[in-house]
């Protein structure tokens, strides 16, 4: 694979992230004046755009760094809650439509999966953020020490455990999942299961220790969802900034809990089917998201049914046990297209 | 116990800044230099696998 390639899929993993960017931009940063310090930002961070980017992505990743610059530009000339306002949302969204869901829609139509574009990661909010960068950051020791730890702890859970974990992942695919003695499937899953926390957590170790080199503590994304006790929990403590997003702009736009019990139910369902369609644009990601929406409306009506948990250790346990086996049990569904999973759900429960 | 364990792993892991106790004083320099050198060592070892971010799809 040329380098070139590797480098699009690895910008997190490469030198040049660290050492053309991140520590030149933390360490001019720290020394820097503080009215200095945003074009400090804005130098480096248009740098990253333009290399990766455009060098990298080629003619997309081009349409990638216009679109952010023009939005950048043109977000200043109008007010807050004006038409121009709503028009350059919709432009963004439409965009974001054409670049992310393009392929969803074409697909549905003829019929032909094929791989979506996938922008995630921990999100931040500019209310939250603008505070944390104009504020002077305290104990540059102690955020440079604490920033590095986080990212090397980060790589190692990418290259030490998610990506060796490939070489189980790799058999989730209808080939291997026809051929394979049907008790080792569960444990592929597993293999996934523990991959993508690794990996997703890992990534979002790397960004929260790089925030940190500038001084700017980001909230974090992952709280031991794995250990949690029910599928409400699991969602407070995995991918946090999303779950508090989804919360914010869709649950409780809906009404959230104060509309009739059956309404209830149907907003955590469409929550967590727009949560799906976040994560990927394709129906095993619709599949997903449903699995979990009915995972979260029955623990609800469970918590109706019985309002006090009950503080036994074995109980505990069991319902900790019984959230990862469900959380685990979803994610053929994610990673692999409906076809591919049902294939495996068939194989696993019907032989 | 679990809380004591789940606060020194996450100090190590970089999450958390306050050093339990039984690791704070002169020992802390010690436990920090030590996970510095094994993730290094764990990075170089397993690096170069050049698997994609999953989150990220380019």
């Amino acid at each position: 694979m040329a380098w070139a390639e590797i480098a699009a899929y690895l910008i997190f993993n490469t030198f040049s992230y660290y050492f053309l960017f991140l520590v030149p931009a933390a360490a001019l940063f720290r020394v820097a004046p503080q009215r200095l310090r945003p074009w400090i930002i804005v130098l480096f961070g248009g740098g990253f755009f333009l290399y990766f980017a455009y060098g990298m992505a080629g003619w997309w990743g081009a349409a990638c760094l216009l679109i952010f610059l023009w939005e950048s530009v043109i977000s200043r000339l109008y007010r807050p809650s004006s038409r121009w306002c709503m028009l350059g949302i919709i432009q963004s969204v439409v965009l974001l439509g054409i670049f992310k869901y393009w392929n969803f829609f074409t697909g549905l139509i003829f019929h032909h999966g094929v791989n979506p574009l996938r922008w995630q990661g921990p999100i931040k909010r500019y209310q939250d953020f603008l505070p944390k960068l104009r504020a002077e950051p305290m104990g540059w020791d102690g955020d440079w020490e604490r920033g590095i730890t986080r990212i090397l702890v980060g790589l190692v859970k990418k290259f030490a455990v998610a990506d060796l974990l490939t070489a189980w992942t790799d058999h989730l695919n209808a080939h291997d999942i026809l051929v394979a003695d049907r008790r080792i499937l569960p444990f592929w899953a597993l293999a996934y299961g523990i991959k993508i926390y690794t990996d997703f957590s890992g990534y979002s170790d790397i960004a929260i220790g790089s925030a940190r080199l500038f001084g700017i503590r980001v909230p974090e994304n992952f709280d031991w969802p794995y250990g949690r006790r029910n599928i409400q929990r699991f969602w407070q403590c995995w991918h946090i900034s999303l779950t508090r997003w989804l919360m914010d702009y869709v649950y409780i736009p809906l009404g959230g809990s104060r509309v009739s019990k059956p309404r209830i139910y149907a907003n955590i369902i469409a929550v967590m089917l727009v949560s799906g369609l976040w994560h990927g644009a394709g129906l095993n990601f619709v599949v997903w998201g449903l699995w979990h929406g009915l995972l979260l409306a029955g623990h609800r009506f469970w918590r109706q049914l019985r309002p006090v948990a009950s503080n036994q250790p074995q109980v505990v346990l069991l319902s900790r046990v019984l959230t990862f086996v469900l959380v685990n049990a979803g994610w053929p569904f994610f990673c692999m297209d409906l076809h591919t999973a049902i294939l495996f759900y068939r194989r696993l429960l019907a032989g | 116990m679990v809380s004591n364990l789940r606060n020194t792993l996450e100090y190590l892991a970089g999450e958390r800044d306050e050093a339990p106790e039984f690791l704070s004083g002169r020992f802390e320099l010690v436990v920090r230099c030590a996970v510095w050198a094994l993730a290094i060592l764990l990075i170089y070892a397993f690096c170069g696998q050049s698997s994609k971010f999953i989150y990220i799809d380019f």
